[in-house]
């Protein structure tokens, strides 16, 4: 910026005006449920603007025990948690393969997999949820866990396929001149080396499982996740902001607090994502 | 996109091993590798696809199988009131593109030219991106409710309360107010990406020319970042086709009356509420007709654009 000249600096200063008025705006929302969800019902019937000025949790216990949310969260945190550690193998184990196997058909099957991003949940929403009835799988734990698992497979593959194929195929050969076999190469040198991707693909997919609505709204009526909860409590609970409120920080801490730890990690690899996949 | 990926892994393999038992176990071992990612693809998506397009061809209920009507469903998606409204609804979403791409990329080039306090913008105009569709409609059913904040404010302003998300004049704009405010961080940060692969000498050259700031931007960033435009076109457009219903589901359930009701929330509404769903599976085939010309797009624009 040496040269830039009086003119441009000053336009550039008069630009971040609105600009910070827009990263305000970016942190309202989260400070508007803390600070709702820290007043009694009778504070905020009294003033909606102002901050709470005699905070209490109860609206915290009263969510998290009197509306499920217990449950809910558990539900999220099992479906998730479940969901990214199989992410993790599954697409470890496609991107070995096709980054570093010699097989026939290994094209067609790497553009069966990314061709499916073409076929999001609506596209195909009555016939998987009959294939979920099918399979008994409704309501369960792992018929969700095993929908995001299918429904965000294909980017995690795609990025693994394109981590390992920037390894030397050295290494596989060494390991199994050595005697092992290619699942024992995957499980004690795949693995650990494709760690940084995983440990990227982990956190954004944590994001998507736990964000997703629609997958659990169809799915999950008799067990719900903390986001189907959410929104089932915006009817229930609309003369009752604070708990409303409290229960949407409930709901979102666990991301903003993801987002806080890995800030970076999380922005470059959706930007890898976005531009590359 | 997938073609070059394709071609990247495959100058990675090597001239055939000499053993060629060890390849046929070599190609065992990849297919069973590869088997959970296939079956599940398989079994949640592409099975589904084919199977939906069969049941869009009949007329299936909830508990009756049906029987084969050929295009009766996509015939009678024509003459409906409500699919009519869904796709003047998409087509309304689809004008603010130019806007979802311009603003973000407008900030991105700020940012990039070192507005003060770019690193906090960079870190907060994230935020709204990684939190669910349901957060964000949940405070903004708050606030723009009748009895909410907004209203509140412009009557101390002395300007009467607007029911924004319960009168069809205003709840579609300002469901897309809030999704391209929930997604403009997304978008800054692609043109960011795509902004520091423009050549800085040149930008510095033109500057010590004389070249004024417009011009510069007109004359050179913004040309340079044109395959990063088509790209964000692309992506946001489909986006919009296919990631507005937490939102809508949140915000305005897809009212008042068929105000905000777009092709994918009429396709879960079909289904579900309205227990169509052979009808809900011939909207979900126009709709993949739609994205998948799209996806088309967008493939052929980054295999063009392999370098960026």
């Amino acid at each position: 910026m040496a040269g830039a000249g009086k003119r441009q600096r000053l336009a550039l200063r008069l630009a971040s005006i609105p600009m910070g008025l827009l990263a305000l705006s970016c942190l309202y929302p989260m400070f508007f449920a803390v600070n709702n969800a820290l007043k009694t019902r009778h504070d905020y019937l009294l003033d909606r603007f102002g901050l709470a000025t005699q905070p209490t949790l109860d609206n915290f216990a009263q969510a998290w025990t009197g509306a499920h949310l217990d449950q809910y969260f558990l539900n999220s945190v099992i479906a998730t948690v479940g969901a990214v550690l199989l992410l993790m193998v599954v697409s470890s184990m496609a991107g070995f393969a096709l980054a570093s196997l010699r097989f026939p058909y290994r094209r067609f099957l790497f553009i069966v997999i990314l061709s499916s991003l073409m076929i999001p949940v609506q596209v195909v929403l009555v016939p998987y949820m009959r294939t979920m009835v099918a399979l008994h799988l409704i309501n369960t734990h792992i018929g969700l866990i095993l929908s995001y698992t299918a429904f965000f497979l294909p980017f995690s593959v795609y990025m693994m396929t394109a981590f390992y194929s920037t390894l030397p195929r050295e290494l596989i050969e060494a390991a199994r001149i050595d005697g092992a076999k290619l699942f024992q190469v995957w499980w004690h040198v795949m693995v650990p080396l494709g760690m940084p991707a995983l440990v990227t693909l982990g956190i954004i997919n944590t994001l998507n499982c736990w964000n997703d609505i629609l997958i659990a709204l169809l799915t999950m009526q008799k067990n719900r996740t903390i986001m189907v909860g959410i929104s089932a409590l915006k009817g229930q609970y609309s003369d009752q902001i604070p708990l409303f409120t409290a229960g949407i920080v409930i709901a979102a801490a666990p991301i903003v607090a993801l987002y806080v730890i890995f800030q970076r990690r999380i922005v470059s690899g959706i930007a890898a994502g976005a531009v590359k996949g | 996109m997938a073609t070059n990926t394709i071609r990247q892994t495959a100058q990675g393999v090597p001239p055939r091993s000499p053993s060629r038992r060890r390849g046929r176990a070599e190609a065992r071992a990849a297919l069973l590798f590869l088997l959970p990612a296939v079956l599940l693809v398989l079994v949640f998506r592409i099975i589904p696809l084919f199977w939906g397009f069969g049941l869009s061809l009949t007329s299936a209920t909830a508990t009756t199988p049906g029987e084969f009507i050929g295009w009766g469903n996509y015939l009678r998606a024509l003459d409906d009131p409500n699919f009519r409204a869904s796709i003047a609804n998409a087509g309304v979403v689809l004008l603010a593109v130019p806007l979802f791409v311009t603003i973000p990329m407008v900030l991105a080039i700020l940012i990039d030219q070192g507005v003060p306090g770019r690193a906090f913008f960079r870190s907060v105009y994230f935020l709204p991106v990684v939190l669910s569709s349901v957060i964000i409609g949940s405070i903004f059913s708050i606030v723009l409710g009748f009895n909410g904040q907004l209203n509140g404010a412009l009557k101390l302003l002395g300007i009467p309360g607007v029911d924004w998300l319960g009168q069809s004049a205003t709840a579609l704009p300002v469901t897309l107010v809030i999704q391209s405010w929930s997604t403009f961080g997304m978008g800054v940060l692609i043109f960011l990406a795509g902004l520091s692969t423009v050549p800085k000498d040149m930008v510095e050259a033109a500057r010590l020319e004389g070249a004024k700031m417009w011009q510069i931007w007109w004359h050179i960033i913004i040309p340079e970042l044109r395959p990063v435009i088509e790209f964000s076109t692309v992506i946001t457009t489909i986006g919009l086709l296919t990631s507005m219903f937490g939102l809508i589901y949140v915000l305005t359930g897809g009212g008042p009356g068929t105000a905000t009701t777009v092709p994918e929330y009429l396709i879960w509404a079909a289904q579900g509420r309205l227990n169509q769903p052979a009808y809900a599976a011939a909207l979900s085939i126009i709709l993949f007709v739609c994205t998948g010309i799209l996806a088309w797009l967008q493939i052929r624009i980054m295999s063009r654009n392999a370098n960026f």
